[in-house]
Order: structure tokens, then C-alpha cells, then sequence
């Protein structure tokens, strides 16, 4: 996934970095080590919904 | 200095370095097809790929790095790849690039050259960059580099026979690029106090000394021995002395080499004109036509969409009629039918009841408002908008004397003031965190508070108007203040814009649905935990007398007696606050300037409880509790003076 605000790349072991601490029950979002933005880490929910609805279109 | 290509092993080395997205895997596999092994960096949890490959005769082996942007590295996957450039030996360093951005590119093959690196650059995705109109001339490139330029399309194979004849011929060549006198001269006093043997070069290794490589300097302290701490001394001179732009003068020293590169070398076809989007961007980014298209977003992405659908059209079918005319009746009748208990009614569905008051504001009245101002959010966040208005911003940024930086946590802030607070600490002087911080807690509202004031003052003409303009002209005066009042240097702001595109739909719809559930796990719970403190703080009599603590503090403000309970939930969220003016405001309690005063008071007031907590951590109780004071003053204060202006010129 990508920065919404930089566009710089982001891994999903970014999650695992320091957040604010603000978040009850841990952190959900990707702060990019670029520029700050918080990013919300999308949900497995919802990636598997839009994958299955991608590959049936196909 | 050592050779950068001496045989390891009895195979050369190729290293892919680049970006990330810009078909790095794809040369890789192209180069050593199917037989590849993964395995983690020594030491990281970092993925390396390696492959191999017969050129010309003669065998290599193929390392892929992870994406990186620049030989100063961030995160772990570039730390990676720099060790690799900086241990492996390679034989040919390939740095892919998209020949669409290849100007945003460039300024990392400058660095490698600069290193000492046996640089080849790929221009690959050259096919898209020609379907866009733009022609680039490699050969002039080759020329004007001074390394081996091959362009491509790896991913049809056009180019590829090309570049393995480049890896084949490969023989290192030297070319150096020289910034401006004063910085070369800072250069230059830190190189000639070494004399150690690296495998960089020196004046890489000085540049990234002087932007406090930690990695380089304990390489340096290596290399030197005795003479590390001459070396460290001369460096923290120039940085002290450059303390204001060293970074962005780097930067734009790279910058204006890689336009002169590129000079001649990137055209657009024969009547082609720039892309739209580039046309759009550039308008953005004009104060001229920037301002007027950012009160075209302003008005219907947020003022007619989030306050006159959201707020409007659904708030009043989820509140005013699902709610109000049957869910409530219903929950309320069934409670006072089968609990005997006054304490659990009140507590369910009383006055401030976790279904009357807690499920009724989350659900009915400001998911709706701030789930479309989510999608609004998401679209202009998507197009690639907030970048060129932190540049449009700047400006003004600059004249309150904040680092044009400080714009990145203020449109930050206009999502979540709590994590912008949190980048505040990416500014470079303790003056400007704490300025930034200040008018983050004072002036900036994040997207629920923002959502659910639109929604509630898009019903009242000129609410609005005199709601922003009360928060600009505070932002404005508390700025110039401040700066005033702490002077100090003012550094210089350099961002890369990305592309502007159009939104992409499934983009908008996970983000959407993805702070939607961010705001049902966060902000939920705490609705919650304030309607229970409330309904406590209503039987235990503690409420009715903070509310009467208050009652003249309401006075002076003009506002009945009922709003302070408002103001009073509205420290754990603001926007909590604001759907309690709603709902005064739609049982009548509120006339259109105590609603706009109220607005006004209630987003410059105290932030949330995790902003402020944030805030401590950040900045220490000391500057915490002053910065409360004073917003907590001004909030009041200005209340109290936007009631008589209104009041005296009679605008709403």
C-alpha cells in the first residue's frame, strides 16, 4: 500500500513501529516513516471482500 | 579506494536498486528466470532476492533489493539495501527508474554515482512514458551522466537484450556533479580531514555525515581512528552552521543538477501538451486559481455534500425519524413498562441513557455526518489534493513563522489532531513544535469535530462563514503572536508533490469503510463511557452542579444554561460536544448566533482527552497545562466577543 498523503511505499511491518498510543486495543493504522501520515490498515475483512468480488468481474 | 567490482566467489555481482513500483522484480526475474532463492538479510527480518545468470559467458549473481528512495535511509527495508550496495561489492549497481518520474528519481542516481557506485540506469516502463507524450533521449542522458543509460520496457522485453549487452561492456566510468560554492566548500572541510580507505566515496560519505548518518559515522570512527573526532568536530561546525536548510539545500543543490541533466533530454511530442492532470496540479498549487478551486473542494465536497446530504437528508431519516418517532418511544415505553428501577432507566434510555443519548449521537446523528465526510476525505485524499495544499499553504505558514513543514501535521490534524500532534516532533526547532502544537489544540478541528459542525451550521445562512472565518482570523493572530513571542530561525520547506490522479473508487471505499470501523471501535466506546459519567454525574447531583459552576461563565457567552453539558462532554470528543448543540439546536434551545457562538467556542475549546494526553507526552506537563490555559482562555474569550459583534452588527 501506498502513503495517502506522501505516496511513498509502506510494508505491513510498518504497523508493527511505535504508534501515538492513543488507540484503545493497540494500533490500526501505518504511520509513515516519510512524512507522519497515519494510514488505517485495511481490515482482512475487507481485502478478502474486494479480492473475491475482483476475481468474480474476471 | 578499493575496487568496486572485484569477482566474489567467482561470480560478479549485479544489485537492483530503485523505488519500489517500478519493475525492480520483474528485471530481476527477466535477468535470472526461474531459479531465485528468498531468504532474509542477515541480522533483519528484511527479504532479499538472488538469482543468477550467464551473460556474454560469464556467470553473475542477481541481488534484488527492497524498494528504496534515497541512500539516506528511513526505514528498515532501505537500512537493507544500503548495507547490500555498501557490502556485497557489486560489479554493476542497476538502478531501475520509471521514465514517467524520472526527474523524481534522478536525484538518488546522483547519489549513487556520487558514492562511487558502477551505476547503470535503467529507464524502464518506457512505453508508458512515450503513450504520454514525453521522448527521452538516452543517449544524451549517457552523455550527460556519464554511466551507461539503457531504456526499456521490461516488463514487454523491450530493452532487455539491450541491457545485457550494458552489463557485458560494463566498465566503471567517474563523473562528478558539483553543487553550489558555499556547500562544496562545507564539503571539502570535512574530506580533507579524511584519509581512511572506504569503499564509498569520500564526499558521499561527508554529505550523509553532515545529515547525521548514524551507520556512516560509526564507519568513519572505524576508518579514521584518532582523527574521528576532528572529523565529528568539523562536522557538527557545519551543521550548526547550516542548522536551518542543511537537508533541503542538499536537496535542492540535487534537484537543480538532475533539471540541468534533464535539460534537452525529456521532451513532449510535437503538439503534445502536458497531461491534465499536470495542468491541474500546477493550478492547484497557484495562489491565483489554488485558492478559488480549494473553496470549489470546500464547497461541494464538504459544505454541500457532508453538511447537506450527511447532516442534512440522512441525519434526519436515522435521527428525526428512525429514532426519535420509533426506536426511542419504543425503547422508552418497553423500560418504564418492565424496569422498576429509576437508576437502570435512567441509565438505558434516560436523558443522558446509553441508548438515548450514546447510541442515538453515534449512530443517528454523527456517523452519517462524518461517514460522508469520510468519503469525501477519502477522495480528495486519494486525487492526491493535501500534498499541493500544503504548498498552497505554505505561504502563510511561513509569514505566522512556521517551517512550510508544519503544513504536513496541520492537514494531518484535519483528520486526526491526536497523531498530528504526534508529527509535530518531524519539526526541526523546539519552537516550532510547540507553536504547531499550539494552533493544532486551538484552530485545527479533526474530521469528526469538522463533519458534525459542518453538518450542524450548514443549516444556518452565514453560520458557516462566520464559523471559518473566526477560526482562520484566530489561527492567523494566534500564529503571528506566538512567532512573535518566541522568535527563532525560520527553516525552509521542501516536499516531492506525488502525481495527481483521478480517485479510484475501490481506494475510496476501503478507506471509507476502514475509518468507519476505526470510529466504531475508537470513538464508540468512549460515546459510551461519557453518557455513564454523565447519567452518574446527573444522579449524584455533580452534574447540575458543574452546569451551575458554568451557568455564568454560559452567560457571558449568551448561551442558556443547558450548553455547558455540551461543553462539559464535549472534553472527551468534540464532536460529541457538537451533537449536543445539535440536538439543542433542533429542540429549539439555540438561536442562530448562540449556535454559531457556541460552534466557535466549543472547536477552539480544550481538546479531546487522548489529544491531550498525547500533548503531555509530547511536550511535558509543563508546556501541556500552559498550552490548556491558554486555549481554554482563548476559547471563552473569543466566545465572548463573537456573541457582542454579533450582536451589535445583527449579521445572522
Amino acid at each position: 500500500m501506498k502513503c495517502t498523503f506522501c505516496e511513498h511505499e509502506l510494508t505491513p511491518e510498518m504497523l508493527r513501529e511505535e504508534g501515538c498510543g492513543a488507540c484503545m486495543g493497540g494500533c490500526r493504522k501505518i504511520h509513515c516513516p516519510y512524512c507522519g501520515q497515519e494510514n488505517p490498515v485495511v481490515p482482512e475483512f475487507f481485502d478478502k471482500l474486494i479480492k473475491r468480488n475482483t476475481r468474480e468481474r474476471k | 579506494m578499493t575496487p568496486l567490482h572485484k569477482e566474489f566467489g567467482g561470480e560478479k555481482k549485479i544489485v537492483l536498486v530503485g523505488c519500489p513500483n517500478v519493475g525492480k522484480s520483474v528485471v530481476f526475474n527477466s535477468l535470472t528466470g526461474a531459479y531465485t532463492t528468498v531468504s532474509n538479510y542477515p541480522g533483519t527480518s528484511v527479504e532479499v532476492s538472488r538469482g543468477h545468470c550467464q551473460i556474454a559467458g560469464e556467470q553473475y549473481q542477481v541481488l534484488d533489493t527492497p524498494g528504496m528512495y534515497s541512500l539516506l535511509p528511513i526505514t528498515e527495508e532501505e537500512r537493507v539495501g544500503r548495507r547490500i550496495l555498501f557490502e556485497e561489492d557489486p560489479h554493476v549497481v542497476i538502478h531501475v527508474v520509471d521514465a514517467r518520474n524520472l526527474e523524481r528519481m534522478l536525484p538518488m542516481t546522483i547519489q549513487l554515482i556520487e558514492a562511487g557506485l558502477p551505476v547503470l540506469l535503467l529507464v524502464n516502463i518506457i512505453d508508458e512514458a512515450e503513450r504520454i507524450g514525453m521522448r527521452i533521449d538516452i543517449a544524451l542522458l549517457d552523455e550527460k551522466l556519464g554511466i551507461p543509460v539503457v531504456g526499456a520496457a521490461i516488463g514487454r522485453k523491450r530493452g532487455l537484450r539491450e541491457l545485457r549487452q550494458a552489463i557485458a561492456d560494463y566498465r566503471p566510468r567517474r563523473a562528478t556533479f558539483s553543487y553550489a560554492a558555499d556547500l562544496e566548500r562545507d564539503i571539502q572541510r570535512v574530506t580533507g580531514l579524511m584519509h581512511g580507505k572506504y569503499r564509498l566515496e569520500c564526499r558521499s560519505l561527508a554529505l550523509m555525515l553532515m545529515q547525521r548518518d548514524e551507520e556512516v559515522q560509526k564507519m568513519v570512527l572505524a576508518g579514521e581512528g584518532e582523527r574521528a573526532a576532528g572529523i565529528a568536530e568539523m562536522v557538527n561546525i557545519v551543521v550548526f552552521e547550516r542548522r536551518v536548510d542543511l537537508h533541503l539545500r542538499i536537496s535542492l543543490e540535487r534537484k537543480r543538477i538532475c533539471k540541468g541533466l534533464l535539460d534537452g533530454v525529456v521532451s513532449l511530442r510535437e503538439g503534445g501538451r502536458p497531461a491534465f492532470a499536470e495542468r491541474l496540479s500546477a493550478l492547484t498549487m497557484n495562489p491565483w486559481t489554488g485558492v478559488p478551486l480549494l473553496l470549489l473542494v470546500l464547497y461541494f465536497g464538504l459544505y454541500k455534500f457532508v453538511g447537506g446530504f450527511g447532516a442534512g437528508t440522512v441525519v434526519d431519516l436515522l435521527e428525526g425519524t428512525i429514532f426519535e418517532e420509533h426506536l426511542n418511544p419504543w425503547a422508552i415505553a418497553w423500560f418504564e413498562q418492565h424496569v422498576p428501577w429509576y437508576w437502570l432507566r435512567e441509565l438505558v434510555v434516560g436523558e443522558y441513557g446509553l441508548f438515548t443519548l450514546g447510541v442515538r449521537y453515534a449512530v443517528a446523528i454523527i456517523l452519517p455526518i462524518v461517514g460522508t465526510f469520510f468519503i469525501a476525505f477519502a477522495m480528495i485524499e486519494d486525487s492526491g489534493y493535501f500534498p499541493r495544499l500544503a504548498m498552497l499553504v505554505d505561504r502563510v505558514f511561513k509569514r505566522i513563522g512556521l517551517n512550510g513543514r508544519a503544513v504536513i501535521p496541520m492537514v494531518l490534524g484535519f483528520g486526526c489532531d491526536t497523531m498530528a500532534t504526534v508529527v509535530t516532533r518531524t519539526l526541526e526547532t523546539v519552537r516550532e513544535r510547540i507553536l504547531a502544537t499550539l494552533l493544532l489544540t486551538l484552530a485545527i478541528p479533526c474530521s469528526a469535530q469538522m463533519g458534525v459542525i459542518l453538518g450542524l451550521l450548514s443549516g444556518v445562512p452565514g453560520a458557516l462563514a462566520v464559523w471559518i472565518a473566526s477560526l482562520t482570523g484566530i489561527f492567523l493572530l494566534v500564529g503571528l503572536l506566538a512567532a512573535r513571542v518566541m522568535p527563532g530561525e525560520r527553516p525552509m520547506f521542501y516536499m516531492e508533490i506525488p502525481p495527481m490522479r483521478l480517485p479510484q473508487p475501490r481506494n475510496v471505499l476501503v478507506k471509507t469503510l476502514t475509518r468507519m470501523q476505526w470510529y466504531f471501535l475508537e470513538i464508540f466506546p468512549l460515546f459510551m463511557i461519557a453518557s455513564v459519567l454523565l447519567w452518574a454525574g446527573k444522579l449524584s447531583g455533580a452534574l447540575g452542579w458543574l452546569v451551575d459552576v458554568m451557568q455564568p461563565v454560559m452567560h457571558l457567552l449568551g448561551l442558556p444554561k443547558e450548553t455547558a453539558a455540551a461543553f462539559i462532554i464535549g472534553f472527551f470528543r468534540r464532536d460529541f460536544g457538537a451533537a449536543g448543540l445539535y440536538d439543542l439546536q433542533t429542540n429549539g434551545l439555540l438561536s442562530p448566533v448562540q449556535l454559531t457562538v457556541a460552534a466557535v467556542t466549543l472547536t477552539l475549546f480544550v481538546p479531546c482527552v487522548a489529544q491531550f494526553l498525547v500533548m503531555k507526552k509530547e511536550r511535558g506537563w509543563k508546556v501541556s497545562l500552559i498550552i490548556f490555559v491558554v486555549v481554554t482562555a482563548l476559547a471563552f474569550s473569543v466566545g465572548f466577543g463573537l456573541n457582542r459583534l454579533l450582536l451589535v452588527t445583527g449579521i445572522l
